[in-house]
Parts: C-alpha cells; structure tokens; sequence
C-alpha cells in the first residue's frame, strides 16, 4: 500500500513544529509542509499531474499566509476537478465570522482555532485516520 | 329771612369725592349768622363751616384755615367786606368769594369787579339764590380739583415713561409725514448723546443721527410701517455720536393714523442695545470656543480610543497565537520530559504551563475589561432594587449554608444597560457576600443616599472591610489588598469592571471602609447616560 499524507500548510515555523509533533502521536501519515499559500498550490498542482494526490488523507490549512491566502488555497482546491472531494481542516487564529462562514460554505472538516488547537486537533485527527 | 325749601333738603349735598372742602361765613348781625350757617350745614353735610363777625376777624380766620369759599358781608364794623376781600385776594388769588350784599351802586360794583368777587346774594338773603350760587361755586372748585388731579397724573406717568426709557436705554420719537417734523423723547437725544432738545426734530437731523451705511435700513423701516400689511420687523442700526462712539440701536417703526384713519404719522422706538448686543457677541464667542474645544477633545479621545482600540486587538489577537506555541512546548515538555529523570526538569515544565495560564487570564480579563469600555449601551429603565434582590437570592442558592441578610431598599429605578448594571451588582454584592464569609451573621445591604446634592447608591457589608489607605487599589486591575488564600476566588478584575461599568454610565465610584468593620462602595450614575459607544460606527 502506498504512502499517505497530511498537507501541513502553516507559515510559522513553531505552529508547524508543534502541529507536525500532535500529528505524529496520533497518526502514522507522513506530514508534507507548505509555507505559504503559493507553496501548497503548486505542490497540490504537481501531485495531480502524478496522481499522488489521492494518498492526501487530509488537509491542516492556516488561513492567514504570505501571498496567497488560505481561504484562496480552499477556493482552489474545491474548484479542482481531482481535489474537490479533499478533507480539509482550518487551523486560525482569525476570529473573522467572515472567514469562518466562507470556509464552513466551501466545506471543510473543522475549524480550529489556534489557542485551544491541541486536544481538538487531535480528536479531528483521530476521527479522519479511522475513515 | 324766608324759609328753605323743602325740596332743596339733601339736594345741596357735596359732590361724591369732594370731602374737605370748607367754607368761611362772615357776617356781623349775630342772629343772621348763626342761622344761614346752620341753614348751610344742613344743606350741605360735609361742608366744613367757620364764621367770623367781621373783616378783621374774617381775614385772620381765613389765614387760619384757608377755606375754599368766603361768604362775606359788606357793611360791618372794624373792616368791611371790600377790604376783606381785598386781603384775602391778596393771600389767595384763587379764593372764591360770594357777596351777600344790599349794595346796587357803582362804586360797590366796581371795587367787588376790581377784587374779583364773581358772585353775589342780595339781601335780604333768599335761600334758593343763596343755594343755587353755592352750587355753581362748588362745582367750580370740583372742577378745579378734577382738572389738577389730572394734571398731577399726566405729569406723573410723563415723569415715570421719562425714567423707564432712562432706564431701559428706550428711546421713542414719532414723525408728522406731511410736514417731516419729529418729537424726540429725551432718551432719544440721550441715546444719541446729545442734551434733550438739542437738535433740531427734523427727520432729515434724525437720519443723519445713523452711519450713512445704515441709513437705507431707517427709510426701510420707514416704508414697511406705512405698508399695513406687511408684518412689523425691527431694524439694527449704528449711531454715530457726537464723541465719535457708535451705538447699537434696534429701531422699530409703527404707522399712526390720525382720527379720520389717514397715515399722518410714524411713530417707533429706538433701543439702545449696545451693552446687549456686546454681551451676545461674547456669549456667542464663548460658545463658538467651546464647540471648538469639544471637537478637539472629541477627536482627542477618538484617537485615544482607536489607540486603545489597537491595543486590546493586539493583546487579544497578536499575542495569542505566541502565547498558544508557548503553551504548546510547555505541554510537550512536560510529555517528553518524562523519561529525563531529572524532577526539576519536569516541574520547571509544569510551572512554565502554570505561568502561561496565568497570562492567557490577564489576557482574558483585559479583554473583558476592554470591552465594558468599548461596547454599545443600550439604555432603558433598570429596577437596581429588583436586580439586588435577585442577585441576592442566586448567592444564597449558592452557598444555602451562610447565614446572611440582604438589607434591600425598593423602588430604586435608573437609567441604564440593564447587562452592564447586573454584572456591576453581582461583583458588588458578590464582593460583599465574599468578604462576610467569616462572619457569624453578616449583614449585606444596598440602598440609596444623597452625596453633595446628587443621589448616589451604595452597597454596604459589616465583613472584613479594608484599610483606607489602599481604597485606591480597589479598582485597579489584579490589584488585592488581602493576603492570598484569604478569601479564594475572584478573578482579580471584578471591581476594576464594576468602575468601568460606572464610568460607563457617567458615574463616579468610591469605598470607605474599615479593616474588621466593613465595607460600603458608594457609586452614582448620570441621570441620563448616553446610549451607543465612543467608538465611530463602522
């Protein structure tokens, strides 16, 4: 069976740390990172064209990024015709009601915000590892 | 000597008003004297009579009492009615005198014109012709009097218009349009400063009295009183004068029709408003500066306000996501740690954890703090009595053991947030039921006080109350004046959100207290506090 993922895509060095750190207690994914909204496109755009993209479990994505934008990076990947169908949790610090209707809209998993991430990161991980 | 008619009896009374009026009777034949007083008396109640037996003693009776009327003999002995006559017309030209006199010839007659005597009785005496004279002189003298007394009342309301327009700065003057004359009241020469009669009342001289530039405004006012229609307006003009001072008038003009309704003439007043208008002015600048400095200030705060805006956004957004990583390399300290084998390591761990939670409090409590600070009012009648009396009741569902009793004065009703002012009672009475913990039996009540002129409320406890050297303290944040563990709980902000909520609403909040003997926080709200927030919308 091939290898699955968990796209991390987190500008801060330390909340990808501690992310990667709960990931790795709870799931035996390989966690791949994107610094910043353009990274996460161009790296989901190369695993479409070599099909690697449906060993992606799931999605952790930061809403405030350098260059583009989490919402933007959602945007893309719901009007993608592969990766429409891919889980995708918000990890923020934005407390924006905006943001968060137009992702619940878009369809994601869960919507975290950053103070209390850890045990909720961790129940949200657990439940998508068993599906 | 006949008898009076009967039907003069009453009819010779004097007229209404007329009291005081006396009447001297000289006349030597005793008899003759006693009785036409008499007759007189009777006919004419009232009438004060004196009697004399002959000139001489007439005239000094006459110096005595000055009657209004002498009836007088001719013929007597030691002087004679002329020679009275003479006297007294000398003393009084205004004495009326009656002649009762048999004399029919020249030289009497002459000599009673040259005295003035207008009025004779023959004699022998006949009591009608006596009367009907006396009548005729008593209606003189009422007229007299009347014509005076109106006299007197004119000159007094002249003298008193004269001192209200000396007073009111009021001058008024009236002009005969057909002619171009004028009559001045001498305020109106005053208020030009000139002697009253000074200038010749023309009313070429009267528009010569304004600025050139305002003399258009006179000829306006001039025209609007002769159009009936139009309704009445006032006209502010400057006189210049003579010292080269410039006084503020307010003219107004009225048109007066004559009897037959023809437009003869104008009349108006010209007020002195000078020292008003000056005073206006001031009045007006006043206002002016403060409106500026309120739009100064306003914006001073806006800005101090968006400031702190920033601020709390930094505290509460900003700085979270660190304190979050923090938090999390504490935890995975503590989790990692556990194979290290050295104790300190882990509680250094455990106690780092302890002092983020600490922070992410102070943060939680500022942001609360901020936010009675900033957000909206919605103001409404708030029964504190009932919010008191409810409060109460959930702190002793609480802790059903204490015993405790809530002193609660009704009907205390004020404008406010009906949220802000709960919370603001539940930290107070919540205080209160805090600090009487020890007590056997504490005693915890709110009512109502006047302080300095305004009503104040006040929440008042016999528990362990506090030093008033740190009453300060009270209301800062995190601020505690009893030793830690003393009396647990409590977020360390309730007062100091109390105080917002009481700034809030334009009030002012104080404590006095003694350490053992109780606490009483006293606070007082503006009567009509303002409903929104400071901050502009959007």
């Amino acid at each position: 069976m091939a290898e699955s993922y968990i796209l991390l895509v987190e500008d801060n060095p330390d909340d990808a740390f501690l992310a990667t750190r709960i990931i790795g207690k709870v799931c035996p994914e390989k966690v791949l990172l994107a610094r910043d909204g353009e990274e996460a496109i161009e790296l989901l755009h190369r695993m479409t064209q070599d099909q690697s993209y449906k060993q992606i479990r799931l999605v952790l994505l930061d809403l405030k990024l350098p260059k583009i934008s989490g919402l933007e990076v959602l945007q893309a990947i719901r009007s993608s015709d592969e990766l429409r169908f891919l889980f995708v949790v918000v990890l923020t610090s934005s407390d924006n009601d905006l943001d968060q209707e137009r992702c619940w809209e878009l369809g994601v998993l869960d919507y975290i915000f950053k103070p209390m991430a850890a045990e909720r990161l961790q129940s949200v991980l657990l439940r998508c590892g068993r599906g | 000597m006949q008898e009076p008619p009967a039907d003069r009896r009453g009819q010779g009374a004097l007229p209404r008003g007329m009291g005081g009026i006396a009447l001297l009777y000289v006349e030597d034949e005793a008899d003759a004297r006693s009785m036409v007083a008499k007759m007189i008396a009777m006919n004419y109640p009232g009438l004060a009579i004196y009697s004399a037996e002959n000139g001489a003693a007439g005239l000094r009776m006459y110096a005595e009492h000055v009657p209004d009327i002498v009836m007088t003999d001719i013929n007597m002995p030691v002087m004679d009615g002329i020679r009275m006559s003479r006297e007294i017309r000398n003393l009084n030209p205004d004495a009326r005198i009656i002649a009762v006199t048999a004399h029919s010839d020249t030289s009497y007659l002459l000599s009673a014109i040259e005295i003035g005597i207008h009025n004779y009785v023959l004699k022998p005496l006949n009591y009608q012709e006596l009367f009907s004279v006396m009548d005729k002189v008593l209606e003189e003298i009422v007229l007299k009097r009347l014509v005076e007394e109106q006299n007197r009342r004119i000159s007094e309301s002249e003298r008193q218009l004269s001192a209200a327009q000396r007073i009111a700065h009021l001058g008024s003057w009236q002009r005969h349009l057909p002619s171009g004359e004028m009559q001045w009241s001498d305020e109106m020469f005053r208020i030009c400063g000139v002697e009253p009669g000074a200038l010749p009342s023309t009313y070429l001289s009267f528009l010569e009295l304004f600025l050139p530039e305002d003399r258009e405004k006179i000829e306006e006012a001039m025209r609007d009183a002769l159009a009936v229609e139009k309704p009445q307006t006032h006209h502010f003009c400057r006189v210049l004068r003579p010292d080269g001072s410039v006084r503020m008038v307010r003219i107004e003009a009225e048109l007066l029709p004559d009897q037959k309704g023809r437009a003869e003439s104008v009349v108006g007043t010209c007020h002195d408003v000078t020292e008003l208008k000056e005073a206006e002015e001031q009045v007006r600048s006043l206002t002016e500066g403060l409106e500026r400095r309120v739009v100064q200030r306003t914006s001073l705060l806006q800005t101090t306000v968006s400031e702190l805006e920033s601020f709390s956004y930094f505290v509460s957004h900003d700085l979270r996501a660190p304190v979050a990583r923090l938090e999390g390399f504490c935890r995975a300290l503590i989790e990692d740690c556990g194979v290290c084998g050295n104790p300190s390591c882990r509680q250094y761990a455990e106690r780092s954890e302890g002092v983020v939670r600490q922070i992410k409090l102070i943060m939680d409590a500022f942001s609360s703090l901020t936010h009675y600070a900033r957000c909206a009012l919605a103001i409404q009648e708030v029964d504190l009595s009932a919010v008191a009396r409810n409060v109460a009741e959930h702190l002793g569902h609480e802790e059903p053991g204490r015993k405790v009793e809530f002193i609660i004065a009704g009907g205390i009703r004020v404008q406010g947030d009906a949220t802000l002012l709960r919370t603001a009672m539940e930290h107070l009475l919540g205080n209160a039921w805090k600090f009487t913990s020890k007590r056997e039996r504490g005693v915890i009540e709110f009512g109502r006080m006047e302080k300095e002129g305004a009503t104040a409320f006040f929440v008042r406890d016999n528990g362990a109350g506090f030093n008033m050297k740190y009453a300060d303290k009270l209301f800062k944040p995190f601020q505690t004046i009893h030793t830690p563990g003393e009396y647990p709980g409590g977020t360390g902000i309730g007062l100091a959100m109390v105080h917002s909520i009481v700034l809030r609403h334009g009030g002012r909040i104080w404590a006095e207290g003694e350490v053992d003997r109780g606490a009483t926080f006293i606070f007082t709200l503006e009567q009509n506090p303002e409903s929104g927030s400071y901050l502009k919308e959007g």
